[in-house]
């Protein structure tokens, strides 16, 4: 099963896949549509701060089974048995908010979309950039990230990368050898912005 | 976790620690008045590629960015700029633009000083001939027997020839500093050449497949640092100085409760004080005044923000309603009849905050204009009478305000200020020797220059005040400037009084002076007065900078002028603090050069330190080393 894989220590809060999300849903898929487009196309991944000044790139987790499937009342959400992505089928949303009101991660928000015959705003959460990955591209928001926060494959894959690396860094600690997760200086930033949330209004 | 919608009170206590802009913070609250801090809450989460320097946004291949985590994402830009290069090219882009900006205000001032000599200037004269004739004995220009008026042109076309010279050299940076900083600057290759000349070649620089070894790149950040702080600054400094007279000590109030109810008030606001010193001239002509009566106003009130306050205060004796973050407020208070601005620091919002009110904005420079502001242009040729006609605006626009929609805080702060070299050596009895003195003994442990602005990251004047008071315990005297300097006016640090929060060898040097022990020396271009009196203590040890136990801060820095300022200070040989990092933190190389390596070279070096308690610690441990150095 593939998916967007977050690595929120990697997340420098750029909004980057806010951007490419939004232009890969817009009817125009040109990032000057985002200006002239009605109406306004939307990102469904959310880059929000929480403490010490850290993101995190929060998005629909297609999960399986999926509550908001499990409570729509229409069955306007439904399951892509090919990427194993839920989807909303923006005809029969109704805009209820029953599965905002389920969802884990409280991911669905509902705005209008460009693709729907009857105008009104639709339960408009991510859909696994499905088109793109029709044509075998990755989701836009992961091509987006050049900080490598989003990783798109086998969940499973992933993390035995993640593991692996975790195994080099231990060892090597145990070794006395150096072998921190992320590079000095981003760190030592890190803690300077940690200490200035302390003194004014962003903590 | 707490995420309730925070009350006003929490949100006051959270921005600043200035109790008059408190109380107004929360009628601009109540009055749904948007400012600074709701922008910067909805500015987050802000882009790390920018706050680290990775981002590159200079040219059409572009934009691009660099990945902080290596081999994750991209490792250069579309040209090959790597991360030590982005970076090095971002802090040298920002450092021009705040070079610039002291230095343009620098030319203006120099360019009415021209004016004047020529009898052209609507209302100017030169105040302070002794100190004409000091400088133009610097500049090599024959005094004796001239008029006042012969010498000033020929000062003035001396200093704006150095704007964009051939003869390479910037007479200030010649004359004054110490011979072993000079040192310094030659074997680093960065004696600056010319003010203008510095800032273009920056900006060449910074273009795609030029300067591309980052040490280079900060090399020249570091000159054309110089020619700011020895220049362009200090020329600003000075020739305000010869046309509005030198500062001397005088007593004043400070924050937003100088705003009077009965008066009609003007806020002068912004950094050069060519118009803002006729306004003050002006405010006491007879037909304003009685104008003002006939329109139901007791009188007309004059009062400074941000450096254009300084200037006037340290000058006129003006009071000033506050620093950077009090802009808003100010206009909140429903008291102004009239923001006068003229340029740099002024929020591009501001005129929309006073639609809320009936304040006028007014905007008076070619090169700062403000969409809904009423554009009354300054040049020297008319300036009285621009001023004349600003007040009179005020005036008119006073029976517009609303009485009910008026909160005016009650308590303005009385300050000292007006501390500028000649009058901090007359303090001393005409010679630096009792504060060299008082620093052998170890009464006074050191000096360390607390400058720079306000940002809202931090809550305001709580990184300024906290460290004055740190370093004054410590019985290390402070010089101010700036944003800084009018946060320690507001906290009562910049009074005699304030002797009382400090060591007792400091105290008991302070009290026999009869000074505070924070001295306010002025405006942000004035950090070049701090460069003087550094100078002068080495000389006269015939030391360089860097040997003196002396360090500088910019606890709540937002400008790129700060950074020119850490930068002149850094390459003039003097440790420097910030409160808020430098965008250099994705390149490790450019990080380390900046913080340790520069040292080597000149002498100075940066570091980052947010908590002001801690940032006390570090400048103690520094003029500590310097003293033990020095064997003293």
């Amino acid at each position: 099963m593939k998916t967007v894989f977050v690595h929120p220590e990697k997340c420098i809060g750029c909004r980057h896949c806010e951007i490419a999300c939004a232009v890969e849903h817009s009817r125009s898929k040109d990032i000057f549509g985002l200006v002239t487009e009605s109406p306004p196309p939307m990102p469904r991944i959310h880059v929000e701060v929480g403490v010490d000044l850290l993101t995190f790139p929060n998005r629909c987790r297609h999960c399986d089974p999926a509550p908001c499937m499990q409570v729509c009342p229409t069955g306007a959400l439904y399951r892509d048995k090919d990427t194993w992505s839920v989807l909303v089928d923006y005809e029969k949303c109704i805009a209820c908010a029953m599965c905002a009101m389920v969802c884990p991660f409280d991911i669905i928000s509902f705005h209008r979309v460009w693709n729907v015959t009857f105008d009104h705003e639709v339960n408009a959460k991510c859909d696994h950039c499905i088109e793109r990955q029709m044509r075998g591209e990755i989701p836009a928001c992961v091509e987006a990230c050049k900080t490598g926060a989003l990783e798109f494959g086998d969940a499973n894959d992933i993390i035995r990368n993640s593991r692996r690396d975790f195994t080099l860094r231990t060892t090597m600690a145990l070794k006395g050898e150096a072998a921190p997760e992320l590079p000095e200086s981003i760190s030592q930033f890190r803690e300077v912005m940690k200490k200035v949330t302390k003194l004014g209004p962003l903590g | 976790m707490d995420i309730k919608p925070k009350l006003v009170k929490e949100l006051i206590e959270e921005r600043t620690i200035d109790e008059a802009a408190r109380e107004v913070m929360a009628k601009a609250i109540e009055d749904g008045i948007e400012t600074v801090w709701d922008r910067l809450e909805a500015q987050q989460p802000q882009c790390g590629f920018g706050q680290l320097g990775l981002c590159c946004n200079r040219c059409a291949m572009g934009p691009c960015r660099i990945s902080p985590f290596g081999e994750t994402g991209p490792t250069r830009g579309v040209c090959g700029a790597d991360a030590n290069v982005i970076a090095a090219r971002n802090l040298l882009d920002d450092l021009l633009v705040g070079a610039a900006a002291h230095s343009d205000h620098g030319r203006e001032v120099v360019e009415v000083l021209l004016k004047t000599a020529e009898g052209k200037a609507q209302g100017y004269e030169i105040i302070d001939e002794e100190k004409l004739k000091a400088v133009a004995r610097e500049y090599e220009i024959e005094v004796e027997g001239r008029s006042s008026r012969e010498i000033a042109k020929d000062l003035a076309l001396a200093m704006l020839e150095e704007f964009g010279t051939i003869k390479n050299k910037i007479q200030f940076a010649e004359v004054r500093p110490p011979e072993k900083t000079k040192e310094t600057w030659r074997n680093a290759g960065i004696v600056p050449r010319s003010v203008d000349r510095e800032i273009v070649e920056a900006a060449h620089r910074v273009h795609m497949g030029v300067d591309s070894d980052y040490v280079n790149i900060l090399l020249h950040a570091l000159r054309t640092s110089l020619s700011d702080g020895w220049g362009g600054s200090m020329m600003a400094t000075e020739i305000s100085d010869v046309l509005f007279g030198t500062p001397k000590p005088v007593t004043s109030y400070v924050n937003l409760g100088v705003l009077k109810k009965d008066m009609v008030n003007i806020v002068l606001h912004g950094h050069n004080p060519v118009l803002s010193e006729m306004v003050v001239k002006a405010a006491d002509e007879p037909e304003l005044i009685e104008y003002a009566k006939k329109m139901g106003a007791k009188g007309i009130n004059l009062v400074g923000m941000c450096c254009t306050g300084n200037e006037v205060l340290m000058r006129q004796g003006i009071p000033i309603a506050g620093n950077m973050l009090n802009q808003e407020l100010a206009i909140a208070t429903g008291a102004v009849e009239v923001m006068l601005i003229d340029y740099q620091c002024i929020f591009p919002s501001i005129t929309k905050t006073a639609s809320c009110y009936h304040t006028k904005v007014v905007s008076t420079s070619e090169k700062a204009k403000f969409p809904g502001a009423i554009h009354m242009e300054f040049h020297p040729e008319n300036a009285y009478d621009t001023a004349k006609e600003i007040i009179k605006l005020a005036i008119e626009n006073f029976p517009n305000r609303d009485p009910n929609r008026v909160k005016i805080p009650n308590k303005p702060m009385k300050m000292m200020a007006g501390f500028s070299v000649e009058a901090l050596k007359s303090a001393l009895g005409g010679s630096f020797k009792p504060l060299i003195d008082a620093i052998v003994e170890g009464k006074i442990r050191g000096a360390a220059g607390i400058v720079g602005c306000n940002n809202p990251k931090i809550k305001q004047d709580y990184g300024h005040v906290t460290l004055a008071k740190e370093l004054i315990k410590r019985d290390i005297i402070v010089l101010e400037t700036g944003c800084a300097a009018i946060a320690s006016g507001k906290a009562g640090l910049l009074l005699p009084e304030a002797a009382e929060l400090a060591g007792e060898g400091l105290k008991s040097i302070v009290t026999a002076l009869g000074v505070p022990p924070v001295l306010h020396m002025g405006s942000c271009v004035d950090c070049s007065r701090i460069l003087v009196l550094a100078a002068e203590l080495a000389k006269t040890l015939n030391v360089a900078i860097s040997d003196l136990p002396v360090a500088g801060a910019a606890p709540e820095w937002y400008s790129q002028k700060a950074i020119s300022i850490g930068a002149y200070f850094v390459a003039s040989g003097v440790f420097t603090v910030l409160g808020l990092p430098l965008k250099v933190y994705g390149s490790k190389d450019v990080l380390n050069l900046l913080t340790e390596g520069v040292e080597g070279v000149v002498g100075g070096k940066f570091a980052i330190e947010p908590d002001p308690i801690r940032a006390a610690e570090l400048i103690s441990a520094h003029i500590e080393k310097k003293r033990k150095e020095l064997g003293i």
